[in-house]
């Protein structure tokens, strides 16, 4: 594995913005050197030495066509679509690869570079099949758009053209590769940013061909990028083959839940279901630039399938039988009413901030105190009260300036592939060190594996451990526990341990107060607006003090089962997919998956954002904090909202940073965290 | 168009100041547009309308009831009727009144020929039609919320 050095890097020139490489350490050093005037179409721009051509012209509002560059990946130059004339060059260069010199008079739409351009397209078409009619990539595809303007209209290729023998690497990707271009996006991908050396090129000329070599699936958790990085039909995606065509489909910006990163996604749909779903680019390029994990890209099937679509309540015989919303919401209503305030709620990964505030007022109003989360987190010492001891802190981007990262107890690249991406990237480009105490999983990078005995961490806050030197030596260091770690038994101490490790830390960050060293990287979407909220986590509370009405909102990893309760407690259970929370449950309210509300969803560095709905629920199902308003009007504690802007002046009221979509809102309280965790343990 | 064009023509061939004036009395006349009357020509003569239709059904209301066989009585007809002309009461354009008055004359023939049937005279008091619920428990149970 090449690791790109920061003067290779620089050679190429840094893309504009934090996207590059923000401002690491290694980087503080090069002092902006001064601009320099190079002039497109006669349009003078000033631009940093070691700027392509290309960036220089984009900078100029002139875009070059390409294929093969990309912006997040190495230059390749090997499409030659970019082609433009410099004056006084007898040739013409290419601009995705060539730095400019001072006074270059660049011409991108000359003779000669128009010429250029035609010769490249049409050696492209003598290969590419004219199946446009039959191809997925049709309406988004780079070579169909660039044939419009650099295309001939006629052939004059009389030979036989070349065919490719498609490939089968694995069910999301699916492969023509009789349409493949040679861009090598996709294996630049794979090797610089999935960190997976499987897909390379065979052959030279006209026999080069992409592929495994040997028939191999793409073991990713990021290969469906590669459909989108293809820039003609050669890799689509296999789920969603022969669908629908891009004019067809509308799109809906929203966030993904499947895990806490909280990826920007748009939603594609079409009449009334979700066909696909897509990455999008956030603005700053703080989350998840513009990847997207293969489980957030593809999960969306499941958005049709063991649906909840009716209300139903159990009847005599022990069985769930639908029934009107009425009806169900009455049989809640009079078991809640007959609780006398043994009320509980335990609430699962995916609900949105909005349901979580309803059901915790509902419960609060009914004089129940225990509203747990599924997700456990030590309470022992300060344990939820302060922010800064359960987000992310650094943020998602903030590891591009980090020097060395420790990983206790998690496994990033399944819990947050995009974090695993920005480490994986950071570990290219910034020489970041990654250790990990835990089991050793491969996460695509180079790690040191201190070991799995949590004695470690002991050791490393003791400074008795080899690793530690290293630890008190770095610059900028980060701490990342993973939620797992925390829902041990001995969580509580462990979680203490690493706060006084992290607060020791501190003290040697160049950054100062500002640097943040304690990240906790949550597994569910939900956790950080519920714990925002003062939900407890874990369910102990109720396993404690069984109550005599349970209420299940969208919890299915079966925290509580019904050996947990009493035979006489009634369960409700409010979720959008029938799964082990609606099975032992007494009365189903149908709610709505992410795709069908407009809903708040705060991610594992503390950042609220929300999802569009798309879709409206399916069957009878509502959005949830509807059903719950609902509810609790027939128990007769109304709640004071009556629309999403209301429910939304309450979050704020509880939690401002709630409402402020877009923004990581900051926490720091270390010091006390860390004292109260000495308080408590030692 | 074509008027406008000749007299434009016209126009220039004679002296400055009358053109001035004549393009100051076209400003004022296009201010207060005068539009064709439908029937009346003031609002008095429309009120007169209004109050001939409105006896015009009131006398026949009796024999309307006994006509279709309404399950109304008089009063309730009476009623009805005074219902339907306050609608309109805001109503100040007469152009509009006198619209509405030709309305309400066709409507009064079309009842008393039996042009129309009794659910046709019926639907008057919407006697079919549920009203939209209303606060958010009734909208949520009805499926608007």
């Amino acid at each position: 594995m090449l690791r790109v050095g920061v003067s290779r890097l620089l050679q190429q020139g840094a893309p504009k913005g934090r996207a590059a490489l923000g401002t690491g350490a290694t980087r503080a050093q090069s002092s902006a050197p001064e601009k320099i005037e190079v002039f497109i179409d006669d349009q003078p721009v000033m631009v940093a030495p070691g700027t392509t051509v290309l960036q220089a012209a984009a900078q100029a509002g002139v875009e070059i066509p390409r294929f093969c560059y990309h912006e997040r990946l190495s230059v390749a130059g090997n499409c030659r679509m970019c082609l433009v004339e410099v004056e006084k060059s007898v040739k013409p260069v290419a601009a995705c690869a060539m730095p400019v010199m001072k006074g270059w008079r660049v011409k991108t739409d000359s003779d000669m570079t128009r010429k250029a351009r035609e010769g490249v397209m049409e050696f492209l078409l003598i290969n590419h099949p004219l199946d446009c009619p039959i191809c997925d990539q049709g309406g988004e595809c780079d070579l169909q758009d660039q044939s419009m303007s650099f295309g001939s209209d006629r052939s004059r290729f009389l030979d036989n053209k070349r065919a490719v023998e498609d490939k089968n690497i694995g069910p999301l990707v699916k492969t023509i590769m009789t349409r493949c271009i040679h861009c090598t996006r996709c294996v630049r991908f794979a090797s610089e940013v999935a960190g997976v050396e499987d897909l390379g090129t065979t052959g030279r000329g006209t026999d080069m061909q992409i592929g495994t070599y040997v028939e191999k699936m793409l073991m990713s958790e990021l290969s469906g990028n590669v459909i989108d990085l293809c820039p003609v039909g050669a890799l689509t995606s296999k789920p969603y083959a022969f669908t629908a065509r891009p004019w067809e489909v509308r799109r809906t910006d929203s966030v993904d839940v499947m895990d806490a990163v909280g990826s920007n996604i748009v939603v594609n749909h079409r009449t009334g279901e979700v066909l696909r779903i897509l990455p999008k680019t956030h603005e700053a390029s703080d989350i998840n630039e513009e990847w997207l994990s293969d489980k957030s890209r593809f999960a969306c099937d499941g958005l049709k399938r063991q649906r909840l679509v009716y209300p139903m309540v159990k009847d005599s015989s022990g069985e769930l039988r639908a029934c009107e919303w009425e009806d169900a919401l009455l049989v809640a209503a009079r078991a809640l009413t007959g609780a006398q305030g043994s009320v509980a709620a335990v609430v699962g990964g995916l609900v949105d901030a909005e349901a979580l505030v309803a059901l915790k007022d509902l419960v609060n109003k009914l004089g129940g105190e225990a509203t747990c989360t599924e997700e456990i987190f030590p309470e022992d010492g300060s344990g939820t009260d302060f922010r800064s001891s359960y987000l992310l802190n650094t943020t998602i981007a903030g590891v591009e300036e980090a020097d060395l990262v420790l990983l206790v107890g998690t496994n990033p690249r399944f819990e947050a592939p995009l974090f695993n991406a920005r480490l994986r990237k950071a570990w290219v480009h910034n020489e970041l060190d990654v250790a990990i105490v835990g089991p050793n999983v491969d996460l695509t990078y180079d790690t040191e594996h201190l070991g799995e005995d949590p004695a470690i961490i002991e050791q490393l806050l003791a400074g008795t451990h080899p690793f530690s030197q290293r630890l008190k030596a770095a610059k900028r260091p980060m701490v990342v526990v993973g939620s797992a770690l925390l829902a041990r038994p001995d969580g509580g101490l462990l979680n203490a341990r690493l706060q006084q490790l992290a607060h020791q830390l501190r003290a040697g960050c160049e950054g100062g107060g500002a640097w943040r060293v304690l990240n906790v990287l949550h597994r569910v979407a939900s956790q950080v607006a519920a714990l925002d909220l003062g939900y407890a986590p874990g369910v102990s509370k109720v396993r404690n003090a069984p109550p005599k009405v349970l209420y299940l909102l969208g919890s299915d990893e079966g925290a509580i089962t019904r050996e947990d309760l009493p035979a006489d407690c009634l369960v409700i259970y409010q979720g959008h997919h029938g799964d082990r929370g609606a099975e032992i449950a007494d009365v189903v309210l149908p709610g709505a998956a992410y795709t069908e509300k407009t809903a708040t969803y705060v991610n594992t560095e503390g950042r609220a954002q929300q999802t569009q709905a798309a879709l409206v629920p399916p069957g009878m199902a509502r959005e949830d904090w509807k059903i719950i308003r609902a509810l609790s009007e027939i128990v007769g504690v109304k709640l004071p909202y009556d629309n999403l802007a209301e429910v939304r002046d309450r979050l704020a009221e509880l939690s401002p940073n709630l409402t402020r979509y877009g923004d990581v809102e900051e926490a720091n309280y270390f010091a006390q965290a860390s004292a109260l965790a000495q308080k408590a343990f030692f | 168009m074509q008027g406008q064009i000749t007299g434009h023509k016209r126009k220039k061939k004679q002296p400055a100041i009358s053109c001035y004036y004549k393009m100051a009395t076209r400003v004022v006349r296009s201010g207060v547009r005068q539009v064709k009357p439908l029937l009346s020509v003031d609002s008095g003569e429309a009120r007169q309308r209004v109050l001939n239709l409105y006896k015009a059904w009131y006398r026949q209301l009796p024999y309307i009831v006994m006509d279709y066989d309404l399950p109304k009585s008089k009063e309730d007809c009476r009623v009805k009727l005074r219902e339907e002309f306050m609608k309109h009461r805001h109503v100040q354009d007469i152009r509009v009144i006198d619209m509405l008055v030709i309305k309400g004359q066709m409507e009064l023939k079309e009842t008393v020929e039996v042009w129309k049937q009794k659910h046709g005279i019926m639907s008057y008091w919407r006697d079919t039609v549920e009203p939209k619920p209303k606060g958010f428990l009734n909208k949520f149970l009805d499926g608007h919320e």
